[in-house]
């Protein structure tokens, strides 16, 4: 009897000490390491041609959609350069959220292989009622009673095993080329976004290289309520640490551009290591459900990748591809005449501000393409009156670029019927197989009939 | 979006915030707000850098700035 008690003191103590996975500390910072956008790309991948890939959130419907619009590029073939490729073959980034992270992050470790085995490793299974299995195993309740594991570290292991094999950001590092994945989550502190990336990591004093992929994937996908925050340590900056100089210099931006100073302000917060010595993340879509801030950041910024290589003039075609899993299931809600219920309040809550905004997200990337080539129409027109009547020169941007912001949306199928079922699927990892095909069809159809990917396929054939 | 232009006596990349942004004599276009702007080596130019705060400008009014040889 005592050895009994013995033993289950023991068991609950070791239980007791059962503790997510803590990310490790950055020894010393060194410009340009770790996980970040691969400078030069490999062939028969360009700069010139440069595609982003925005993969949005809706869990398995939006692995789905994502995965489908993938084989559609795979199959999509065009002449650049005088080379022969897919459009996939030109993917320079993928930026993605929740669902859509499960098909960025494995087509970004495991390349072509996804088009082999992610629909039956993962699309096609109940990663739900897996995720309630492990919940309710007996063996895992004891480790659930510690206040340092949670129903997240749970979701996390089933996804090493099922699918990223115990991979690393060192791993996706190691492949030295693009597309350069980016897996956003929110900072449930302040709601911004935050990513998975070195120079994100570099604010918390932190060695990305060493995190599971599978975690941070999770932590995209913490579907509020239903799974737990996702928690990383702030650890004090490495001595030779230097915080980027558009951050030192966006905070003096308060009048000039809130947006830029936002931004500054919000990336230096990691560094009062007293006020914040712990990062609490959750769904990305709670900050944008898109998965397009973060290039509208590369974009902006004088550090964004996408910016550097602008002014450098190295980006002929600039192609953003968003895949908006986005539903409008809305239910019965407005012919009830009594209040919802407070789980119903508390499930929208949840769920629309993953929304909200979206649409404006999607737009702002739109009008900064719009500016560009505004820009260039309006030093080009100068320059023929200057021709004709001086014959002086103006000052030229370093190339002219040719913008797309193409979006695939179920908003666009046309028959209602078809329309109201994709927009009328379940956000949750549990789908039919039959719903994943229609997910998987329904991308290509839509990219073809879409004029702004038409546009895009008859200038690259008339290269 | 905002521009600049940058000029020197012969032809030399721009450095922005520390990054590669562009060639002197060509229009580059940045966010508005506070930018640190030099140019690339070698270090034969002078100031060292010009801070500047970019606002109200245009591709046909950018902001000029200029940097001599030393």
């Amino acid at each position: 009897m005592a050895m009994a008690v013995l033993a289950l003191l023991l068991v609950l103590a070791a239980s007791g000490c059962a503790h997510y996975p803590v990310n490790t500390p950055l020894a010393t910072f060194q410009q340009d390491s770790g996980y970040q956008f691969v400078q030069d790309p490999i062939p028969p991948n360009t700069n010139s041609l440069f595609v982003c890939l925005v993969f949005s959130g809706g869990g398995t419907r939006a692995a789905a959609f994502s995965y489908g619009v993938m084989e559609k590029l795979r199959d999509t073939k065009i002449v650049w350069e005088g080379v022969t490729k897919s459009l996939l073959d030109e993917v320079d980034c993928i930026s993605s959220v929740s669902g859509g992270s499960f098909t960025a992050a494995y087509y970004g470790l495991f390349g072509e292989r996804i088009f082999s085995d992610f629909r039956s490793r993962f699309l096609e299974r109940n990663v739900q009622g897996e995720l309630l299995g492990k919940a309710l195993a007996p063996t895992n309740w004891l480790r659930l009673a510690s206040p340092n594991f949670s129903r997240i570290d749970l979701a996390a292991e089933l996804y090493d095993e099922v699918l990223f094999e115990g991979k690393t950001f060192k791993d996706l590092a190691g492949l030295k080329k693009r597309p350069f994945v980016i897996i956003n989550s929110t900072n449930l502190a302040n709601g911004d976004g935050f990513q998975f990336t070195q120079a994100q990591f570099d604010f918390l004093g932190s060695d990305l290289a060493t995190y599971p992929i599978s975690r941070a994937v999770t932590a995209s996908s913490a579907f509020p309520f239903l799974l737990s925050p996702l928690s990383l340590k702030n650890y004090a900056s490495p001595e030779n640490y230097v915080v980027p100089t558009d951050v030192k210099l966006g905070i003096e931006d308060f009048y000039v551009n809130r947006r830029r100073y936002q931004w500054a302000l919000n990336q230096l917060a990691y560094l009062d290591k007293e006020a914040r010595p712990y990062v609490h993340l959750m769904d990305g879509g709670l900050a944008d459900n898109i998965g397009l801030r973060p290039l509208e950041d590369a974009f902006l910024r004088t550090s964004g990748f996408i910016r550097s290589l602008i002014s450098e003039g190295k980006i002929e075609k600039l192609v953003f591809l968003v895949v908006n899993a986005r539903t409008d299931d809305q239910g019965d809600l407005s012919r009830s005449k009594s209040p919802p219920s407070l789980g119903t309040v508390a499930f929208k809550t949840a769920t629309i501000a993953l929304d909200n905004y979206s649409f404006e997200t999607i737009e702002f990337m739109r009008d900064l393409a719009a500016a560009r080539k505004q820009t260039q129409m309006v030093i080009t027109a100068c320059q023929k009156m200057l021709d004709k009547c001086m014959g002086q020169r103006l000052p030229q941007l370093a190339k002219t670029i040719d913008p797309y912001v193409i979006e695939v949306n179920f908003e666009a199928i046309p028959d209602s019927g078809r329309r109201n079922y994709f927009l009328g699927l379940p956000t949750s990892f549990s789908l039919s197989r039959d719903q994943v095909k229609d997910l998987v069809d329904i991308g290509p159809q839509l990219l073809d009939q879409s004029p702004d990917f038409k546009a895009l396929l008859d200038s690259l054939s008339g290269n | 979006m905002e521009y600049l232009l940058v000029h020197f006596s012969r032809s030399r990349r721009v450095v922005v915030d520390d990054i590669f942004s562009g060639r002197t004599e060509e229009i580059i276009e940045l966010e508005a707000g506070a930018h640190i702007v030099a140019l690339g080596p070698p270090c034969n130019f002078t100031p060292p850098s010009i801070k500047i705060v970019l606002r109200d400008t245009s591709p046909l009014t950018p902001m000029e700035v200029t940097f001599d040889p030393v």
